[in-house]
């Protein structure tokens, strides 16, 4: 039981990060730099898996991604595959539930450059693509860093949306944090145990690396 | 060669609708450098912004050369990457993740363009610092890598397209934000010595933001003052500095001095304000070279009578050009041929029956005039 969900936990995880990282930094860059008609609204809907129960946040995905969902549905006509109860669908749930954290770090840390560099890069002949690449980017680094790391804890600890929309099936869509409810359940309580201390150490790790990074700026 | 006109109104976006502040100026500068002049809030910033093209003016035409870079009725809106505009900020604003050459090389994206940055480093006495991150360069230093970048880049653009001296182009407009505002007096005298030996060689002008008269004499051979969004003078920063001046009126009650070192020495030093020649504290500074004097009004002394027995080196056959009345004190002009604003009282006045074409004499003391540029 503890392998296969530790391992399970581990690649979900680090799918549903690099999926935030690039969606975070996306939104995050946007969100701070450019002027459009609704932007507060696109900034509260990059929050709202922060602050609506994990439970809602896995019922809003299965309506959309579920069998018979917008998405969901769509997919399994074409393709035949089905999201729920797979392990897309835990990445699914990691990766929405881990946006906000991404979201929030890479929006302060563009909010945080001085437009003035962008325009000095400008000014010295540089494309936006460049000027975002060779400028906006590594000055962001740190706090986009520290995004990462937050995401993949919040990744790895995920359980209500991940509960609703991909099951709890060992083997199958079983991560660590399924595991220590299941063991609790069923009073297996050492297993419960080291699970959860190994949660806890490889969360900790992250958050002395944010730690870590926020002190070196 | 070329000239900039530029007519802009331009109304900050930042601003909430209704505060009011728009800019609304006709800015002209020829090749070499032009001071633009005024206090914080006159919507200099706005300005340069305007020209760099990171602000977008509601109206108006800005033209460099045969170029034009903006114009409103025709829908001309050259991006800021091909305007060929250098700008250095106030505080540089050197990219702090690169070191000082792989900056000035920003803008060059050839093969040769860390020769050409050297070329630029070089020139601005920075080549030995190549190396250094931004945060490891003293603020003097930060400027003139800052400088290098921006005529650098603009260098390789133009080599590329014919080939010539790495040093020969420049952009064809460069914009200075007060470069000189965060700099000690040292480092302010060997940038403003690069800025007017670049400005020499460069067929190009130099726009640059200030509200310190000594730097904007020292520097500039033209000058345009800026207030509230609208040019209120424009002219050379001698003549609108000087007291009775255009731009003098709206500065505190500093005589702001323009000349030439005569001779200096242990004894002091000798300085030609244009006719009339005064003796001043050691100058450090040869014989033929350029000086900016601070003479505070409050310091000369009128005398009716040429005065014997002072301490004061510098006794001026003077007569007053003009009286100026304010609510505390009054202002004397006094033409020796230079002017000079001497500040006393209503009683002074009164006293000594001071009026326009009187004949006096004004006792300076030498160490009251302080070396500014």
């Amino acid at each position: 039981m503890i392998g296969p969900a530790l391992a399970l936990s581990l690649l979900v995880s680090a799918l549903a990060t690099a999926v935030v990282a690039l969606a975070g930094t996306a939104s995050g860059r946007l969100v701070a730099r450019s002027r459009f008609r609704g932007r507060e609204i696109a900034d509260a809907l990059c929050h709202l898996p922060l602050v609506l129960p994990p439970t809602v946040v896995g019922y809003g995905l299965l309506l959309v991604f579920g069998r018979n969902g917008w998405i969901g549905g769509t997919l399994r006509a074409v393709t035949g595959f089905s999201i729920p109860f797979t392990w897309v669908a835990c990445v699914l749930a990691a990766a929405v539930m881990a946006f906000p954290m991404m979201h929030r770090a890479a929006r302060a840390a563009f909010e945080g450059i001085d437009r003035r560099h962008e325009m000095a890069a400008a000014s010295l002949g540089a494309s936006r693509l460049r000027s975002f690449l060779t400028v906006e980017l590594p000055l962001a680094r740190r706090g986009l860093t520290a995004g990462v790391t937050l995401a993949y804890a919040r990744a790895l600890g995920e359980f209500g949306a991940t509960l609703i929309l991909a099951g709890n099936i060992p083997g199958r869509t079983q991560t660590l944090a399924l595991a220590v409810y299941e063991s609790v359940i069923a009073g297996e309580h050492n297993t419960a145990l080291v699970l959860s201390v190994m949660l806890s150490l490889v969360s900790v790790a992250a958050l002395l690396l944010v730690a870590r990074l926020s002190r070196a700026s | 060669m070329s000239r900039l006109a530029a007519d802009l109104v331009v109304t900050p976006p930042a601003n909430p609708a209704g505060s009011g502040f728009s800019l609304e100026a006709s800015l002209a500068a020829d090749p070499g450098i032009t001071i633009l002049f005024g206090h914080s809030g006159a919507g200099k910033t706005t300005a340069l912004l305007a020209l760099l093209g990171a602000m977008r003016p509601q109206t108006g035409r800005i033209s460099l050369g045969d170029r034009v870079l903006f114009d409103s009725s025709k829908k001309i809106d050259v991006a800021v990457r091909e305007r060929r505009v250098g700008i250095v900020f106030q505080d540089a604003l050197l990219f702090p993740h690169l070191d000082a050459r792989a900056n000035v090389a920003f803008g060059a994206r050839d093969r040769a363009g860390n020769s050409a940055a050297d070329a630029w480093l070089e020139r601005v006495g920075a080549l030995g610092l190549a190396h250094r991150k931004p945060a490891e360069l003293s603020g003097g230093e930060r400027q003139r890598v800052a400088v290098a970048r921006a005529q650098a880049a603009a260098a390789v653009r133009l080599r590329l397209a014919e080939p010539g001296s790495a040093l020969d182009a420049a952009p064809d407009l460069l914009l200075l934000d007060e470069p000189f505002s965060a700099l000690d007096p040292a480092a302010r005298e060997h940038l403003g010595s690069l800025l007017l030996e670049l400005q020499a060689g460069a067929r190009v002008p130099f726009l640059h933001v200030t509200h310190d008269p000594a730097e904007a004499l020292r520097l500039g051979g033209a000058m345009l003052v800026l207030e509230a969004g609208r040019v209120v003078a424009k002219g050379t920063p001698t003549a609108l500095l000087a007291p009775g001046g255009l731009a003098s009126d709206r500065l505190d009650a500093t005589n702001w001095l323009r000349g030439t070192v005569v001779a200096d020495g242990d004894d002091g030093g000798r300085v030609d304000l244009g006719g009339t020649v005064v003796l001043t504290g050691r100058l450090h500074r040869a014989p033929g070279k350029t000086v900016v004097l601070a003479l505070p009004a409050e310091e000369p002394i009128i005398a009716t009578d040429p005065a014997r027995g002072t301490s004061a080196r510098n006794i001026l056959a003077g007569e007053i050009a003009a009286i100026v009345a304010s609510a505390d004190a009054v202002d004397v002009i006094v033409a020796t041929p230079a002017l000079l604003r001497v500040r006393v009282t209503r009683a002074a006045v009164s006293d000594l029956h001071l009026a326009k074409g009187l004949k006096i004499f004004l006792l300076v003391k030498a160490t009251s005039f302080r070396v500014v540029g």
